[in-house]
C-alpha cells in the first residue's frame, strides 16, 4: 500500500509541474488562438535568470524579478514573434515564429549559462516528510501551492481588474471586444507576458526539484502541450487534471508494467483524447464558423 | 634574420630543456635559423590532427576536459620543438554528442583539412558513425574518451586488411566487470538492481554489466531504464527497492545519475550506487551533492599527484584552464596522452602517412611515459585497447570530489600500472 500511495503521490507531484507549464498555453490560446511553442524555454528562462539573481537576492526576493523578467520575455515574443503573423492572418506563421523564438532563447542560454544542467539550492530543507507512508520533498508541497496560488491570481485578475475583464471580453470574442473599445492587440500582448510570467514563475517553482540548465525546458514544454491538449486548451481545472492523469500514468506503468514503458500511456491518453473529445476533457467544444 | 621563424625559439627551448650549454643553446639558435630557411620547416611546418568531441551539451565536461588535456600536450610538445620538426597544429570540431554531426566533421577533417590523424570521440554513438572514413581513408583515430566495446572492433582483421582505429579509454566490458567485481566479489552483495539510460551507452553497457554478473552465477533483482531528461526516479527506485536491491549498478550519465542519488534520499531508502565511470562526471557530483557521496566507479586517473609526471600535468592543467577541480580528470588525462601516443608513432615512422602511423601505433618501440599508464606497446595488430583488467581503480565520490575508494590503491598509485605485454 505504501508503493502505491508514495507513486500517487510522485505521480501528483509531477503532474503539477507539467500543469504549471500546460497553464501558460492556455492564457495565450484563450485571447489570440495562438500557442507559444517556446513555453518550455521561457520556463527555462525563469529558472536559468533566478539561479543567478540567487546569491544576490536569496531565493524569495528574486521571485518578483523573476516575474518582471518573465513579463517582458513574454512581451518580445509577442512582438517579435506573433503580432506580424496575426495581424496578416497568417494561419501558422505563429507557429514557425514561437520554436524559432523557443531555440533563439536556448542557444543564448547555452552561452550564457552553458548547457551543463546546474543545482538550483533549494529555499526548503530537502529531507523529506512521511505522510502516510509516503515521502515527500517540502519542495513538492511548494509547487503544488504555488501552482494553485497562481493560477487563482490569474483567475481573481480576470474577474476584479479592468484589464481583466477586457481579456475576458477578448477571449470570449475578439472582434466584439475590439468594436467595444477594447484595444485587443495589447490585450493579446498583455496574455503572451502573463503566460511567460507564469512559466517563468514555474521555472523557479521547480528548478530545485529538477535540474537547472539551457536544455531543461524542452521535454517540459513538450510533455505539458500534451497536458494541455489532454485536459483542454480552455479549462483551468483542465490542465490540472490532464497534469496529474498523466503524472499518475507515468508513475504507475513505470513500476507495474516496466520503466521503459512509462511514457507510453501518456502518449496513448492523448491519442484516445484526440480521437474522442478533440476539444480535450474539459474544453468546450469549439464550431468554427465558415 | 628579423622574421625568424617560432621553430627557432621552439628548439632553443628543447635543447635548453635537454640542459645544454649556453654554447649550446646559440648552436641551436643558429641551427633553428637554418632550418628556418629551408623548405620543409616552412613550407609544410606543421602536421595536422583533428580533434572531434562535443564541447557543448549534456556530455560537454567530458568533451572540453579532453580538448584542453590534447591542447596542454600539443602546445608542451611544440615548445620542446614539435614532432620531426613541425609543430602539430590542432583543428578543433563541435560534433555536439551528434552521430550526423560527427560523420560530417570526420568528411571535413579528411577531404578538406586533410589531417593525419584524429583523436577524441566521448560518445560511442558518434565513434561508431564517423570512424569508417577514416578508416576507408587509411588515417589512425586514436578514441580517447568513448567507452563503446564495440568501438576497436570495427574493423578487425583478417576481415579487413588493417584496423586504423585505436583506443586509450577503458572498454565498457572492463568497466562492467570492475563494477561486478566491486558489489559481487569485494561487498558480497547478491541482490543486485540495474539502472541505465535508454541510449546506446547506457543499453549497451547494460548489456556488459548483465554478462559479468552471470559469470558470477547471478541475474539482478531489477533492470530499470530511464531517459535523458527524466527529472523524477521514483517508479525506478520502489522497484528496484521491493525486489529488496542491496546496490544499484548504473549506466547513464551526469544529470539523470544525480536524479537517483537524489530519489533515494526523498524515499529514505539509502543503499550504495556503484556504476560506470560517469559517476565521477561533475553535473553527477555538483546536483547529487551530499546524497552523492560514496559513489563508487572505475577510474583510469584520479586528480591527486601519486608520480612527478601526474603532478606536473594537473598543476599545468590546473593553471592552464584556471581550476580547482577538472571537470572530469579521466578525460583530460586520456586526452594528453593520446598526443603523445601519436607524437610517438609520428617520430617512429618518419612520417606522417596514415598508414605508416597505424604500423608504429602497432609496434612502437620506446615505451610512452603517460599520465594514465606508461604505454609499453600497448598496441598490436589485433589488438587496439590500451587499457587491460587491472589497470583501472575503484574511485568514489569524497567531499564533492573523486578519490580513491581503496586506501592500498592509494599507497600504490606510485606504482604505475601498465598493461601486461600481448
Amino acid at each position: 500500500m505504501d508503493v502505491f500511495i508514495q507513486l500517487v503521490v510522485s505521480g501528483i507531484s509531477v503532474g503539477m509541474i507539467y500543469a504549471t507549464i500546460a497553464f501558460g498555453y492556455q492564457l495565450t490560446f484563450a485571447t489570440s488562438r495562438t500557442l507559444n511553442f517556446g513555453q518550455g524555454e521561457a520556463l527555462m528562462l525563469g529558472a536559468v535568470v533566478g539561479l543567478s539573481l540567487m546569491p544576490v537576492l536569496g531565493y524569495w526576493a528574486m521571485l518578483p524579478v523573476v516575474l518582471a523578467f518573465g513579463l517582458l520575455q513574454g512581451v518580445v515574443v509577442e512582438r517579435l514573434g506573433v503580432a506580424r503573423a496575426v495581424a496578416q492572418k497568417s494561419e501558422f506563421g505563429w507557429v514557425m515564429s514561437t520554436i524559432a523564438l523557443g531555440v533563439i532563447f536556448k542557444n543564448v542560454a547555452e552561452n550564457i549559462w552553458g548547457r551543463d544542467d546546474l543545482k538550483f539550492p533549494s529555499p526548503l530543507p530537502e529531507t523529506p516528510v512521511v505522510i502516510a507512508g509516503a515521502h515527500i520533498l517540502p519542495m513538492e508541497f511548494l509547487i503544488l501551492a504555488g501552482a494553485l496560488a497562481m493560477m487563482l491570481a490569474v483567475e481573481l485578475f480576470n474577474r476584479r481588474t479592468i484589464w481583466g475583464k477586457a481579456v475576458v471580453a477578448t477571449a470570449n470574442d475578439s472582434d466584439a471586444a475590439g468594436l467595444m473599445g477594447i484595444n485587443t492587440p495589447q490585450i493579446v500582448t498583455l496574455s503572451y507576458a502573463m503566460s511567460s510570467m507564469t512559466a517563468a514563475f514555474a521555472g523557479v517553482l521547480i528548478a530545485p526539484v529538477t535540474l537547472t540548465g539551457a536544455t531543461m525546458g524542452t521535454a517540459l514544454g513538450l510533455k505539458a502541450f500534451a497536458v494541455a491538449i489532454i485536459g483542454g486548451l480552455t479549462s483551468g481545472l483542465g490542465v490540472i487534471v490532464g497534469g496529474i492523469l498523466l503524472g499518475i500514468s507515468e508513475k504507475m506503468t513505470g513500476y507495474y508494467l516496466a520503466t521503459g514503458y512509462a511514457d507510453v500511456p501518456g502518449l496513448f491518453l492523448l491519442l484516445l483524447v484526440l480521437a474522442i473529445r478533440p476539444d480535450g476533457l474539459f474544453g468546450k467544444r469549439a464550431i468554427k464558423k465558415v | 634574420m628579423n622574421n625568424a621563424n617560432p621553430n627557432k625559439f621552439a628548439n632553443m627551448a628543447t635543447l635548453a630543456a635537454f640542459g645544454l650549454s649556453r654554447r649550446g643553446v646559440i648552436f641551436a639558435a643558429a641551427a633553428g635559423a637554418t632550418i628556418a630557411f629551408s623548405p620543409l620547416a616552412y613550407g609544410a611546418g606543421t602536421i595536422k590532427v583533428g580533434l572531434s568531441g562535443p564541447f557543448t551539451g549534456g556530455s560537454s565536461s567530458m568533451g572540453v576536459s579532453m580538448r584542453d588535456g590534447v591542447k596542454l600536450a600539443a602546445a608542451e610538445i611544440n615548445a620542446a620543438g614539435g614532432v620531426l620538426g613541425k609543430q602539430i597544429q590542432l583543428v578543433e570540431r563541435d560534433d555536439e554528442a551528434k552521430n550526423e554531426l560527427g560523420v560530417q566533421i570526420a568528411q571535413e577533417l579528411i577531404d578538406k583539412e586533410g589531417v593525419v590523424a584524429t583523436l577524441g570521440y566521448i560518445n560511442t554513438g558518434v565513434a561508431l558513425a564517423s570512424q569508417r572514413f577514416y578508416q576507408e581513408n587509411k588515417i589512425p583515430v586514436i578514441n580517447n574518451v568513448a567507452t563503446g566495446t564495440v568501438i576497436s572492433k570495427q574493423f578487425l582483421p583478417p576481415e579487413h586488411a588493417a584496423n586504423f582505429v585505436f583506443r586509450i579509454s577503458v572498454p565498457d566490458v572492463i568497466q562492467a566487470e570492475m563494477i561486478a567485481a566491486e558489489a559481487v566479489d569485494k561487498r558480497k552483495f547478491t541482490k543486485l538492481a540495474i539502472l541505465a539510460d535508454s541510449t546506446n551507452y547506457g543499453q549497451l553497457g547494460r548489456e556488459d554489466l548483465e554478462k559479468s554478473l552471470a559469470k558470477r552465477n547471478l541475474t539482478p533483482v531489477a533492470v530499470e531504464k530511464f531517459n535523458i531528461k527524466d527529472t523524477e526516479m521514483t517508479a525506478q527506485l520502489l522497484r528496484a527497492k521491493e525486489a529488496g536491491a542491496q546496490a544499484i549498478l548504473t549506466y547513464g550519465i551526469g544529470p539523470e545519475l544525480a536524479q537517483i542519488a537524489n530519489g533515494m534520499a526523498k524515499l529514505g531508502w539509502k543503499v550504495p550506487m556503484i556504476g560506470s565511470w560517469t559517476l565521477s562526471m561533475s553535473s553527477f557530483i555538483d546536483n547529487a551533492g551530499p546524497n552523492g557521496e560514496g559513489a563508487r566507479m572505475p577510474q583510469a586517473f584520479i586528480q591527486e599527484p601519486t608520480t612527478p609526471k601526474r603532478k606536473a600535468f594537473i598543476d599545468g592543467y590546473t593553471k592552464a584552464y584556471n581550476v580547482d577541480r577538472m571537470p572530469s580528470p579521466v578525460s583530460a588525462a586520456q586526452g594528453y596522452d593520446s598526443v603523445y601516443l601519436l607524437a610517438a608513432a609520428i617520430k617512429q615512422a618518419g612520417s606522417t602517412d596514415g598508414d605508416k602511423i597505424r604500423q608504429a601505433l602497432e609496434s612502437l618501440k620506446e615505451p610512452v611515459e603517460g599520465v594514465v599508464t606508461t604505454y609499453n606497446q600497448p598496441f598490436s595488430a589485433t589488438d587496439h585497447e590500451s587499457q587491460a583488467l587491472g589497470m583501472a581503480v575503484m574511485g568514489e565520490v569524497k567531499g564533492g570530489r573523486v578519490s580513491f575508494a581503496y586506501e592500498e590503491d592509494r599507497k600504490d598509485a606510485a606504482k604505475v600500472r601498465t598493461k601486461p605485454k600481448n
